[in-house]
């Protein structure tokens, strides 16, 4: 460095000497100065241990791990392990227990039962089997019972609702428009029921976007959000479009199912009802 | 969790592995011709022993890793120099070399050799000189199967001290013989089908079987009595016994002929960890989608390698988990015995201190 030669300017650029310093507890303090990317002048504090380790190897060993490469790896020229012949495997759980085949069974067991009950979409109206309500296998058996039932329950429907006029005890399979379930209010309806009970609003085909602050805002406008969750996956904590709101009133959950059902919240048209107890689904 | 280095170095089916004495270095022949030389620690390999013109089935190291000894289906055996790889020595069979191994003082190696295209299937024990390459090229003795061939010899294993030999055979029998005379000492029958390992325990005294009967069981060298049995739900082709904690490790799986026709999870390509003890299966190592065709431990207890019929070596450190695995007793038996300690130490002082008072008195 020529200390006069250059312009003050430069003396920006120059960089001090590295600086070693010992420490009274063995240690040593390097301060060095570098540029970083952006041309700034940065200070490095660096404090050194130094920490012999004496390993003490069988001398046989220690001989052979001087062997000369030879055969098919006479040319390799690779230090250490080469990848074409030596990789790291994927991580494998590997458990010690005294019950091991117990655990193991179970495990499977259960895991098998997640399966069933994804794969299960169909859902039979009969039997409540995994298959299509026409196919059956005890559709004669079951589904007589059911129609029988169903009929019962019209003709009690019709008996209270309307004094009993016009129909006779099974007579036909045909139910006029004003009785059919969901009418208005012939029949108590089923899900009318729940309604009573549940305040609860299940919301589904939610943009994945949708987080639960926002969902909060949207809601309570309605009433008071008692609970509310997203369901999501586990692994990757992915929305997956379904939520459940638990308002504060009956009459909010329905004000908020009537303002919301089939409105459009960031690009998709939700669905909003009450939401069944978890036996019904 | 364990992560296994995976040794890609065979082309075909391993049909052995093996770990010299100080477990530093791996061995590992297949049917693919070669033999492979890794380092244990890292999965490096160091090189291959080329020369054979067929399936090696098995492979050796001696004592102090001078010497590596191979069988082959090429009807030959060779020895070979560990540093080098440079075959000094070829042995010529009338049959395929199933298995070989050295016995414990590295002066002599018995071959089996296997019953097939008339011939007899024989144990072959030859002296080894380790002062010239050169060999003799006859057996020092022969022991010949005389029972046919649905009792050939399929694996052998020295005993300890080198004085006998015990032998498994394709009939589930186990026979012990004497090294001096040839003549058989003992004859049981071990298994319902073929035995397909041998494995001793470190110090020869014990040994573990094997077999294609989907069990494997720990017998006594001295008169072949039966120790302990371990069963399992797919055939065996290995098993061993680990030093350090008393845990065997088996391998098998369904034979690698149907393998193609079922799912791999049918197939329990698993290595099955037991208590020597207890005898229940603790744990399972899954990795390998074929068959394990041999399973070998390191002679420190820190490490195992199995070899498949997929054509990897998989080589596992044991986690510390498996060394501080313990049976509830076991941990009652130690806590018991930490208590009993801790009582009479506490007795010693009260005894002292009353020694003590007394003398101030």
């Amino acid at each position: 460095m020529t200390p006069m030669s250059g312009s003050w300017a430069d003396a920006e650029n120059d960089i001090p000497p590295t600086e070693v310093i010992e420490n009274p507890d063995g240690t040593k303090t390097v301060i060095s100065y570098k540029f970083d990317d952006k041309h700034r002048k940065v200070k490095v504090t660096q404090k050194i241990k130094t920490v012999k380790v004496t390993e003490t190897v069988n001398p046989a060993i220690a001989e052979r791990k001087k062997w000369t490469r030879f055969g098919d790896e006479k040319d390799n020229k690779i230090v250490g392990p080469d990848t074409r012949t030596t990789q790291f495997g994927e991580e494998i759980k590997f458990h010690l227990s005294a019950s091991s085949k117990k655990d193991e069974e179970e495990e499977k067991k259960s895991k098998a039962k997640e399966s069933t009950t994804k794969v299960q979409t169909l859902k039979c109206r009969t039997c409540g089997g995994n298959h299509f309500t026409s196919k059956c296998p005890f559709k004669d058996t079951l589904g007589v019972d059911l129609k029988k039932q169903e009929e019962e329950k019209m003709n009690m429907a019709a008996a209270t609702g309307r004094g009993g006029m016009g129909r006779g005890a099974g007579a036909s399979s045909y139910v006029p428009p004003h009785l059919r379930r969901g009418a208005n209010g012939e029949l108590p309806k089923a899900s009318e029921a729940q309604k009573e009970v549940t305040t609860t609003v299940r919301v589904t085909n939610l943009n994945t976007m949708l987080s639960e602050d926002l969902l909060r805002e949207i809601f309570s406008r309605f009433g008071y959000v008692q609970r509310l969750t997203i369901l999501r996956n586990r692994e990757t904590g992915e929305s997956r479009g379904i939520a459940f709101v638990e308002m504060d009133t009956v009459e909010h959950a329905k004000s908020a199912i009537e303002k919301l059902n089939g409105r459009g919240i960031m690009n998709l048209i939700i669905n909003a009802d009450f939401a069944k107890p978890r036996g019904e689904r | 969790m364990i992560r296994p280095i995976l040794l890609k170095g065979h082309e075909r089916p391993l049909t052995q592995v093996k770990f010299n004495v100080d477990g530093d270095i791996l061995f590992s022949v297949s049917k693919d011709q070669e033999a492979s030389v890794w380092y244990s620690s890292n999965g490096e390999r160091i090189g291959t022993l080329n020369g054979h013109k067929g399936t090696i089935w098995s492979i050796d190291v001696d004592q102090n890793t001078d010497y590596v000894i191979t069988a082959s289906a090429d009807f030959t055996g060779k020895l070979w120099k560990a540093q080098t790889g440079e075959c000094i020595y070829t042995w010529n069979f009338e049959a395929p070399a199933k298995r070989v191994e050295f016995n414990p003082e590295s002066k002599k190696a018995l071959f089996v050799t296997d019953e097939v295209m008339g011939q007899i299937g024989t144990i072959k024990i030859f002296p080894i000189d380790h002062l010239k390459d050169e060999q003799a090229s006859t057996a020092e003795l022969e022991i010949k199967n005389d029972k046919g061939v649905s009792a050939r010899f399929t694996v052998a294993a020295w005993g300890y001290g080198g004085t006998t030999i015990v032998a498994g055979h394709a009939n589930g029998e186990i026979t012990k013989w004497d090294v001096k005379t040839g003549a058989c000492l003992g004859r049981v029958k071990a298994h319902e089908m073929q035995v397909t390992d041998i494995q001793m325990a470190q110090d020869k005294t014990y040994f573990i079987t094997s077999s294609k009967d989907k069990s494997a069981k720990l017998f006594d060298v001295d008169n072949l009595r039966l120790l302990k049995t371990y069963t399992s739900d797919a055939p065996l082709n290995t098993a061993c016994i680990t030093p350090v904690k008393d845990f065997v490790i088996l391998g098998g799986g369904q034979d690698a002929r149907d393998v193609t026709t079922t799912a791999a999870a049918e197939g329990k390509f698993e290595a099955k960890i037991h208590h020597k003890i207890f005898q229940d299966e603790i744990g399972r190592v899954k990795g390998h989608f074929g068959p394990l065709n041999y399973i070998a431990v390191h002679p420190q207890g820190t490490a195992y390698a199995s070899g498949g019929e997929d054509g990897y070596i998989r080589l596992h450190h044991f986690p510390k988990s498996y060394f501080d695995f313990q049976y509830d007793v076991e941990k009652t038996a130690k806590a018991a015995k930490q208590q009993e300690l801790e009582r009479q130490k506490q007795e010693e002082e009260g005894a002292d201190e009353q020694a003590a008072v007394s003398a101030s008195a």
